[in-house]
């Protein structure tokens, strides 16, 4: 199948600026990657900004249905084990395209406002898996209105230090701290932890 | 440079009820006297100038237009903006941590202690929210030197919210990982205020940010009632 050349504008960005850093990739560099004409790159956007943007945003819309593919495909399971399901498709992801989830959580925090906009908007997209967690806990409004944001939070910051450290590729070995840290909030220490073993036991 | 200020106060140790003396861990910033006023003023600019632009659109001549200096007098200080967002940020989070340290001092438990030192920082961001960016927000935007702070500070952060495993009234042993955890969770809310510009009342965000806090090390039933006491 032929892919569009939008399509191959987008993909290349993700490419160019995962291996470059944002900085120092140019509009240059991904048309010579996509194999399109630079007339073509800037009737379909108005500048490098433009496209990356797009393809930060069709890059997140790939983890969040392979997470959520993961999740729905746990579904007869308890909600704790959906998650941990969950993030495991995550890390599994992440570790496979390392260059990319470098780009997508470190890089992008450096990128201005729009970049990191849009880095929040993403980590939203994550809240709605963790807050049946309210319903299964049994807790519903009793829990703290910031609940999904802290337990993604945690999450987050700990697969950004293993990032940061160079151990992008091996990021399975946190899988049970960050099942930790994301049923915590939900479930108390004690049940978090019981599922924190499970998870360490299955990789 | 000026003498260091020993940040030491007092506290209660737990359990024990009996004072001693808590100091500031080693490797933390000291608070110390800046050397000249006018360095001072460039690094108070720094900050209010990052927190309010962003690290990348911000210049030493943005810094200088919130000072009234002379561009030599940033130059006689700094070599360049760099240079003086790492030291601006040093001297940011030994102030924030000051206050912390002088707020939870008073405390005898570690439920109170980290209590009144989360107030003090809530209250620190509620009086300059710039500053709180230039320091949580902007941070990642400086280099992986200041990453390197940062990472640092969340480090002491940590450590300290570990301090529950020797309260007396702890009742669970979370996981190694629990700390930080906790630490990178609030992190997150303040952190998302702060990005989105949604200034008031970091106060307001106290109850629930000791409920995550105290939740791993003494279980849902204290965390609940530490929020609605704190409410």
């Amino acid at each position: 199948m032929v892919r569009s050349q939008r399509e191959r504008l987008l993909e290349a960005m993700v490419r160019v600026a995962a291996a470059k850093g944002y900085e120092a990739t140019t509009v240059a560099d991904v048309i010579e990657v996509a194999g399109v004409s630079q007339a073509t790159f800037h009737e379909m956007f108005e500048d490098k900004t433009s496209c990356f943007l797009e393809a930060y945003d069709a890059m997140i819309d790939v983890l969040v249905a392979h997470v959520s593919t993961a999740f729905e495909t746990a579904s007869d399971e308890p909600w704790p084990e959906q998650i941990a399901a969950a993030l495991r498709a995550l890390v599994e992801l992440l570790a496979a395209e390392a260059d990319i989830a470098r780009m997508a959580m470190v890089e992008v925090t450096a990128a201005g406002d729009d970049a990191r906009g849009r880095y929040r908007a993403a980590l939203a997209r994550f809240a709605p898996f963790l807050e049946k967690g309210r319903t299964y806990s049994g807790q519903g409004d009793e829990l703290p209105p910031d609940t999904a944001r802290f337990a993604v939070g945690g999450a987050t910051s700990m697969i950004f230090d293993e990032i940061r450290a160079g151990r992008g590729t091996d990021l399975e070995r946190i899988l049970p701290d960050l099942v930790f840290a994301v049923l915590m909030p939900y479930l108390g220490p004690e049940a978090a932890e019981d599922e924190m073993r499970r998870a360490a036991h299955q990789i | 440079m000026g003498k260091q200020v020993a940040t030491k106060v007092q506290a209660g140790a737990e359990g024990t009820g009996a004072a001693r003396e808590v100091e500031a861990p080693p490797d933390a910033p000291t608070l110390r006297p800046v050397s000249s006023p006018k360095r001072q003023r460039i690094l108070e600019g720094m900050l209010e100038a990052v927190g309010a632009v962003g690290y990348n659109a911000a210049s030493v001549r943005t810094v200088l237009d919130r000072t009234e200096l002379y561009r030599q007098a940033f130059y006689d200080n700094f070599p360049d903006k760099d240079a003086c967002y790492l030291e601006a940020f040093d001297f940011g989070v030994a102030r924030i941590e000051a206050l912390v340290i002088a707020a939870a001092a008073s405390e005898e438990t570690w439920q109170g202690r980290v209590r009144a030192g989360l107030g003090a920082l809530l209250d620190a961001f509620d009086a300059e929210p710039a500053v709180g960016r230039a320091l949580i927000v902007e941070v990642h935007a400086a280099g992986a030197e200041a990453l390197a702070k940062r990472a640092e500070v969340m480090r002491r952060i940590t450590d300290f919210i570990d301090l529950a495993r020797s309260d007396a009234g702890q009742s669970e042993s979370p996981p190694a990982i629990a700390p930080e955890g906790i630490a990178a969770g609030i992190h997150a809310v303040v952190h998302s205020r702060l990005a989105t510009k949604e200034d008031n009342g970091f106060c307001e965000l106290l109850p629930e940010l000791m409920y995550f806090a105290v939740l791993p090390y003494f279980g849902a039933e204290v965390a609940s009632a530490e929020m609605q006491a704190t409410k």
